[in-house]
């Protein structure tokens, strides 16, 4: 974040009054850039080129639900590489040999973390028990 | 002279164990399966009943309450000063958090020396039996409400050191656990998502119950 208040006041300007507050409560700062695209959970990642922002910190994601689940585990890997600035190719534009190739693929659907929540993995054992628990019968007395 | 005997005794009956076993047919490797998946998959249980912060505000004084808490917890998780208990590989990775490219100060984390100052603990590397004294000592000497993020492979359950003689399996037999950071050693970007779980589950606290339950 630049501290510059011009800066701040442009950006303000550009994005709106109602964008420019969620901001600030949500990013701590202000920030404008254009639309790079939306992932299929209707995330949508942002890019500028403005000399003032900081160096890497020109790209940043808006989470689709805006208010309440700010997790970046929501976000899908290739555009997690993309705002990691691992790749300047987003994931739509990948052709060809630039797509991984995984011996185990990921699931179709993106599947964020759902720990902290009643989808949270929970171990289970798989082996036989060595022990099972003594299950007290009473016969009837003749 | 007994040992000897005794294993040429082991040798003998090793040597004519398989045509023992294979007239009686006693080899019989059983591939079938004792569970069926369904008592594999979890279940909910008798115990499973919903917490605290799962309950939804019903009354007016619940809407009260809950404020309070956000209030409270919303201050506790913008004064995260950690405790550093480096010890090894892992506490480098902590240090970058706190440079420039994680920048740990915008989030209010600052990494205190000294237990009594600091809210939480985060354990980074290898407790080994030496150091669980010390590290169960630091954790006594912190002030209520403290948190512990265990952080590396080592710290959460041994690592690659589970077989030492000389290391802890986990410091969560020393202390209690919040939040399990995996990875040997986890980036940084791990570290500081794990630290982002633990801010979540300190605001979803609920501190009035301990005065009033609806």
């Amino acid at each position: 974040m630049s501290t510059s208040i011009v800066r701040t006041i442009k950006n303000i300007y550009k994005s709106g009054i109602r964008r420019a507050l969620w901001q600030i409560q949500t990013h701590n700062d202000t920030k404008s850039g254009w639309l790079v695209g939306e992932d299929d959970y209707g995330n949508k990642y942002y890019e500028t080129d403005n000399a003032e922002e900081i160096h890497l910190r020109t790209r940043w994601v808006e989470y689709n639900d805006r208010w309440t689940q700010i997790d970046i585990s929501k976000v899908e890997p290739g555009w997690h590489y993309w705002l990691g600035y691992g790749t300047n190719t987003i994931p739509p534009n990948l052709t060809g040999d630039e797509k991984v190739t995984r011996a185990y693929p990921l699931p179709e659907k993106h599947k964020p973390n759902l720990t902290n929540t009643s989808g949270a993995f929970v171990t289970y054992n798989t082996a036989k028990p060595k022990h099972t628990a003594w299950e007290p019968k009473v016969s009837e007395r003749v | 002279m007994y040992a000897l005997s005794k294993r040429s005794l082991t040798n003998t009956v090793v040597k004519f164990q398989p045509i023992v076993s294979k007239q009686l047919g006693l080899i019989s490797y059983n591939s079938q399966r004792y569970i069926s998946s369904k008592d594999l998959t979890p279940k909910p249980l008798e115990t499973d009943f919903p917490l605290m912060s799962q309950k939804t505000a019903s009354s007016p004084i619940d809407y009260a309450l809950t404020s309070l808490d956000s209030i409270a917890n919303w201050a506790r998780k913008s004064s995260f000063w950690p405790v550093t208990f480096g010890l090894a590989c892992c506490a480098v990775e902590m240090m970058h958090v706190s440079t420039p490219r994680y920048d740990q100060d915008r989030l209010g984390i600052i990494f205190r020396a000294s237990p009594r100052q600091s809210d939480i603990m985060i354990v980074a590397g290898t407790v080994t039996n030496k150091m669980a004294p010390a590290l169960r000592q630091v954790y006594d000497q912190m002030p209520d409400p403290r948190w512990v993020i265990s952080m590396g492979s080592c710290a959460n359950g041994g690592g690659y050191y589970h077989y030492s003689y000389s290391v802890v399996r986990g410091c969560d037999r020393i202390v209690p656990v919040d939040v399990y950071v995996p990875g040997c050693p986890p980036t940084a970007e791990a570290l500081m998502y794990g630290v982002f779980q633990l801010q979540k589950k300190m605001m979803k606290t609920r501190i009035t119950r301990l005065w009033y339950r609806s």
